[in-house]
């Protein structure tokens, strides 16, 4: 089970009809939130729960279903709704992935939200950092840093050729402020390896300057 | 309430907490107290990896990291700095 595609209006609507959950993804291309919400909604349907809810997932484009859009009063992206029986039945504006992950969940097993556990912040940044053996918590990302010290992180990583993955936790205020405390580090950027925090900016170029830096990130 | 923090509040308070030798810091955001850089040298740092450093500053400066928006440090121990 997978996100499906609704291309048209009428796929719309024969989605929706159905008596259990449908959670329609408003996105759109451009939108880096959007990737991250389908993201959240792919590892939703993994669950066992969910897949025994006979729950379904779609993605429309929110510009190209524009009389969908209107008439659900979608006025940005990514916007998620939940439908029963052809009904709106609840919706998430924005990427709050906390919200989307207990509001499904809920309707899914019928149960009210506050009976359903948010999928601990804690989880989700350990699932992050984890996520490529070099990962970079950073504003912007690889290609459009958003920030002197993050470019210059990025510059540096680059000029050693190894592979790393980044965040940018300026789409994420749950995952900008949790990690400070995860990681007990006040600011961004963060460089982990293999799950281990590093440090900031002044860390890496200390390290380079001592000739430590390719054997840390390659441990 | 909103702190503006200077130079001078943040040198007396890292060399008194850190027994520092020597502790240079710049504001660059021209007086603005959002971005300061420091140097720190000081023996408290003698046997720490530089992540472990860099926390102790970060605990310190607790509070004040809250408002400044850039930080960044360079913690010596004393030998350290004698060889700079």
């Amino acid at each position: 089970m997978s996100v499906s595609k609704l291309d048209s209006v009428e796929d719309f609507n024969n989605f929706i009809r159905s008596p259990a959950l449908g959670v329609v993804h408003f996105s759109a291309e451009w939108a880096e939130q959007c990737k991250q919400v389908t993201d959240v909604l792919e590892e939703l349907l993994k669950l066992p729960e969910i897949q025994s809810s006979k729950t379904q997932c779609a993605v429309c484009d929110a510009e190209a279903l524009s009389e969908v859009s209107l008439q659900y009063k979608v006025d940005s992206v990514p916007t998620v709704i939940l439908f029963k029986n052809g009904t709106q039945v609840d919706r998430i504006d924005g990427a709050d992935a906390a919200q989307i992950s207990s509001k499904i969940k809920a309707q899914s097993l019928n149960k009210s939200p506050a009976e359903i556990t948010p999928q601990k912040l804690e989880d989700r940044l350990k699932a992050l950092i984890n996520k490529h053996n070099i990962m970079v918590f950073m504003k912007g990302n690889k290609e459009t840093p958003r920030c002197g010290f993050s470019r210059t992180l990025i510059q540096i990583l680059n000029g050693t050729g190894v592979q790393f993955g980044t965040f940018d936790i300026l789409t994420d205020e749950e995952v900008r402020q949790g990690l400070k405390e995860y990681s007990d580090w006040p600011t961004y950027p963060q460089l982990y390896v293999k799950g281990e925090l590093i440090g900031g900016l002044d860390i890496i170029k200390e390290l380079q300057a001592n000739g430590e830096l390719e054997a840390t990130l390659n441990p | 309430m909103n702190m503006v923090y200077t130079e001078k509040y943040l040198k007396e308070k890292l060399t008194q907490e850190l027994d520092a030798v020597h502790v240079e810091v710049t504001d660059e955001s021209d007086g603005c107290g959002a971005k300061f850089s420091v140097l720190i040298v000081s023996d408290k740092f003698k046997g720490k990896p530089l992540l472990a450093r860099h926390r102790l500053v970060n605990t310190l400066l607790q509070e004040e990291l809250k408002t400044i928006h850039a930080f960044t440090q360079k913690t010596l121990t004393v030998d350290q700095w004698k060889t700079q």
